[in-house]
């Protein structure tokens, strides 16, 4: 960690110097070490210190943006003038008005000492307890436990000056026999929370409950989502509809589409940056503070996320939400929330009745029609037959392709526990959320 | 430098290490982006720094930092050690590798222009004409981009293996996205994700004929959203060459990879159908189909002299008259097999381990014109340009959609259909291959985007490929 005073020291210092109207600098750093295993032996066993610094200047409206990984003085003026190089030949961005000014960030505990300082003799010690339980149950384990921490600051010539310290541990594991799998992640900024033999007995009992599945008919069924398989739609559903980028553009399947109902009244979908039952982070990418952003309230269309260039365009506050400046996704939610509601597990697979239930999904594609949010995908580690309201047998893994509108539309029962889950943000978000029943899933194939 | 870094891997192997390397890497990166007359953005970025792979009592370790100094290597080196030493104290599993020639050389792809030599007002022109090209009433978004990307590597180990190698990739694309509000079409060129890439200089850019192709484009766009939609149910399917790359690309280059046959990648993106039982054994395809591993092809996104373990860049069957005869291998993985690396280790920066990575994996050309295969399909669906992507964890059920289809009828492209999608399972879809099309419409497609690992890595790969048949494939999808 390099620390708040310093990095606003050496970039207020870079930024004094630049030849432009206004200039911003983004500084990520992180310290990060992960260890890898599969069969219940190590395989890959990392660790890395990195840092990035981009520049974006504005000369006038002319935009140029350059970014290094060295805190280098020297090496960050030339950074520096490169992005003034770059804005000089460019040509006018029309809705860049001005970079952010200071705004008012809440407090929020985003760092934790134990999560940031784990060292890779606890990782060894806390797969070791893994692979145990799991030899213990004739099984093989594979999976990854990450630990680390990193800093975000965001400055810019207008005084706007932002810091947040942030610490992260994701451990994913899938536990295999010769003819089944069953998964359990756990993504947290205190790994102190991580209940390790827990979280490795979720995923031996569905290893060892989906043992010999069989074949079902690919068709419609009710389902009952488990959180993964949920995170998994909801990282697509933001990629596809719930940023200014895809709906200015028309193919959001929420452009023109404000204000009606085109989801079940159970469903509400928002976006909280400050809520720490996430991963918190409560600023974005231009030192904006994050606003909650409601996507969808009881079922009714409501709006999307904005930086300052998209909200421009449409005469609008920035909401929070901007990606850094290389990025192409326009701005995105990072810290994504669907409501809870009142079901109970047992309650939610008796009233599901006769259906399927899924753990997850594998290789979801939300591009097939972005308009109808059709989605493709294959279920994965842990899918079973559910009959009488009483799971019946394992199934071997189905295919679905189904509209995301139209499965909302279907749910029926959202679960009151909810949980977080990784996503590729997993250092500055996570989408939080509960098990879902939907009626009438259509699944279009079978794998063999 | 390099003196320095030498010197450490000759104290670690003081210290004991069964095998240790070095991997310094500079990149720099250029990308343009135009959108509707406007630059969306141009951004550069450079990012240095360097790893330490440790492989000590068979367990590995790997250190990295952005910080180049004397003092950062030796606290590298040092954590690489202590890591691998928590590693060896969890697993029973100790990692040998194969043999290999400490190899001292430099090499680097050609190209005729350098790329970044370009001025940005020559690149940003070319790119408004296009976009410029594009627009129209239905028209929504039309976006063009260029992307340049040069990367200094210098290899060292301690075997005595000392190489410098500079890869210079370039690549770019356009496309126009058509809205009625009810329903949105896309269509690129030359390819979508950004279109196509190669280990060549700005004489790629140039050649790829951006401007001649944009009101085509803008016209099929615009034409999809009237268009029927894809009929259902089995046909005779013709797929491009850009969509039958990535069809390569999901159910043989990934599930060829050995270290994902292994296990290592079972918690991320899946296993392999393709288990160690079946080589040289299984009737991958049928027997027109030979695939190849050719880091050694010009021009390629997965072109090298040498992968990220310091093995000199090969060419190898892993499907051969439609058998499956090879993995994609390393060292380590090697040594399992009882063979030599074929030399697909690479790491997407200085800060991640190598992996096993598709190289450029090639659907060798076979003896037909793309005209005399049209004219003697029946009845059947030729499709272009991929769309969505989904294949199960083991790579066998995939589904694909591509931008557009063509309907075709006795032996004739009848009319324009939109929203297709094409389901199977691996081997039987590419037994089902009867004819392939010949060097005339073979071309290398640059993927630059293929992800794996954990911590993600993203790798620049690549497929030769021309268009080719399968008979009676599922397409469309019952809802």
């Amino acid at each position: 960690m390099i620390g708040k005073e310093r990095i606003f020291e050496t970039l207020q210092e870079i930024l004094a110097s630049a030849q432009a109207d206004q200039t911003e600098a983004i500084f990520i750093g992180s310290q990060r070490g992960l260890t890898r295993f599969t069969n219940n032996s190590v395989h890959q066993n990392v660790a890395e210190r990195d840092t990035d610094v981009t520049f974006r200047v504005a000369l006038g409206k002319k935009i140029g943006v350059a970014s290094t990984n060295s805190l280098n003085k020297e090496e960050l003026r030339e950074a520096l003038k490169e992005a003034v190089e770059i804005a000089k030949h460019q040509v006018e961005t029309p809705h860049f008005s001005s970079l952010p000014s200071p705004g008012e960030y809440k407090e929020v505990n985003t760092f934790f000492e134990e999560t940031a300082n784990f060292t890779p003799e606890q990782r060894a010690e806390m797969v070791r307890k893994v692979f145990d339980k799991v030899e213990a149950q004739g099984l093989t384990v594979a999976g990854a436990l990450s630990t680390g921490c990193g800093e975000i600051a965001v400055l810019n010539s207008l005084g706007l000056a932002a810091y947040q310290p942030l610490s992260a541990a994701t451990l994913r594991m899938v536990v295999s026999s010769a003819d089944s799998s069953g998964y359990a992640d756990f993504l947290c900024r205190d790994i102190g929370t991580l209940d390790i033999d827990g979280l490795a007995e979720v995923a031996i009992k569905k290893c060892l409950e989906s043992r010999h599945p069989r074949a079902l008919k690919e068709g419609r069924y009710d389902v009952l989502l488990e959180p993964p398989a949920v995170g998994e739609l909801m990282e697509w559903m933001s990629m596809i509809g719930f940023g200014a980028k895809s709906f200015q553009e028309e193919t959001s399947f929420l452009s023109g589409r404000l204000g009606e109902k085109i989801m079940s009244e159970k469903v509400t979908i928002y976006d909280d940056g400050n809520d720490p039952a996430g991963v918190a982070m409560p600023f974005d990418f231009e030192g904006v503070p994050k606003q909650r952003v409601f996507f969808v309230k009881e079922g009714i269309a409501q709006g999307v996320v904005y930086d300052s260039v998209t909200g421009n365009r449409e005469g609008k506050p920035s909401t929070g939400h901007a990606l850094p400046p290389s990025s192409r996704s326009g701005p995105m939610p990072l810290n994504l929330f669907v409501k809870s509601g009142d079901g109970r597990e047992e309650e939610m697979i008796a009233s599901l009745g006769r259906g399927i239930l899924v753990t997850r999904f594998h290789y979801v594609n939300g591009l097939l029609n972005t308009k109808e949010a059709l989605f493709t995908g294959m279920t994965r580690d842990g899918t079973f037959f559910v009959e009488d309201g009483k799971v019946k047998y394992p199934i071997e893994n189905l295919r679905f392709t189904e509209s995301m509108l139209k499965a909302f539309s279907n749910v029926e029962v959202v679960s009151k526990e909810r949980k977080a889950i990784n996503a590729w943000w997993e250092e500055v978000g996570a989408a939080v959320v509960p098990a879902l029943l939907i009626r009438d899933f259509n699944f279009s194939g079978k794998t063999e | 430098m390099k003196d320095l870094m030498k010197e450490c891997l000759v104290k670690l192997k003081r210290k004991g290490v069964d095998y240790a390397d070095l991997r310094k890497v500079e990149s720099h990166s250029q990308r343009i982006g135009v959108k509707n007359g406007e630059v969306e953005g141009i951004s550069y970025s450079q990012n240095s720094g360097f790893g330490i792979r440790v492989l000590k009592d068979g367990a590995w370790g790997f250190s990295s930092s952005a910080v180049i100094s004397p003092e950062e290597v030796e606290r590298v080196a040092s954590e690489a050690l202590r890591i691998a030493s928590a590693s060896a104290s969890v697993s029973k599993k100790r990692s040998k590798l194969s043999e290999e020639e400490p190899w001292v050389d430099s090499y680097q792809t050609n190209y005729l222009e350098d790329p970044f030599a370009v001025p940005l007002e020559e690149k940003i022109e070319l790119l408004m004409k296009a976009v410029e090209a594009m627009r129209g009433d239905k028209i929504k978004v039309a976006v063009g981009s260029l992307t340049f990307h040069r990367e200094r590597k210098l290899f060292l180990n301690t075997e005595g293996a000392e190489i410098e190698q500079t890869i210079t990739h370039s690549g770019g694309g356009i496309s126009a996205t058509a809205s009625d509000g009810q329903q949105a079409q896309r269509r690129s060129y030359p390819n979508s994700a950004g279109g196509d890439f190669a280990s060549k200089g700005y004489e790629f850019i140039r050649e790829m004929g951006l401007i001649e192709n944009a009101e085509r484009i803008r016209d099929e766009a615009a034409a999809l959203l009237s268009a029927p939609e894809c009929p259902q149910g089995e046909v005779d399917l013709i797929l491009d060459g850009s969509q039958l790359a990535l069809q390569v690309h999901e159910s043989c280059g990934h599930p060829t990879e050995l270290d994902r046959v292994l296990g290592t990648e079972i918690s991320y993106a899946g296993g392999s159908f393709l288990s160690l039982d079946k080589l040289n054994k299984f009737q991958y395809g049928s027997n027109l189909v030979d695939i190849t591993a050719d880091a050694t092809l010009e021009g390629g996104l997965g072109t090298f002299g040498y992968d990220d373990e310091g093995v000199k860049a090969q060419r190898t069957y892993l499907v051969r008259r439609g058998v499956f005869v090879g993995y994609l291998t390393s060292r380590e993985t090697g040594f399992f097999l009882g063979q030599r690396s074929n030399g697909t280790m690479r790491a997407d920066g200085w800060n991640r381990i190598p992996l096993i990575r598709m190289t450029n994996i090639n659907l060798e050309p076979g003896e037909w014109s793309l005209e005399d295969l049209i004219a003697d399909t029946k009845e059947g669906i030729y499709l272009e340009t991929n769309k969505s992507w989904s294949i199960d964890d083991q790579r066998l059920n995939f589904q694909f959609g591509t931008e557009i289809g063509w309907e075709i009828k006795r032996g004739k492209k009848v009319r324009m259909v939109k929203n297709p999608v094409y389901t199977g399972i691996t081997p039987q879809f590419w037994r089902s291959c009867d004819a392939i099309c010949n060097r005339d419409s073979w071309h290398i497609w640059g993927v630059p985007n293929c992800g794996k690992g954990e911590p993600s890595q993203i790798m620049r790969v690549a497929h030769g490929t021309a268009p080719a048949r399968f008979r009676k494939v599922k397409v469309g999808v019952k809802r």
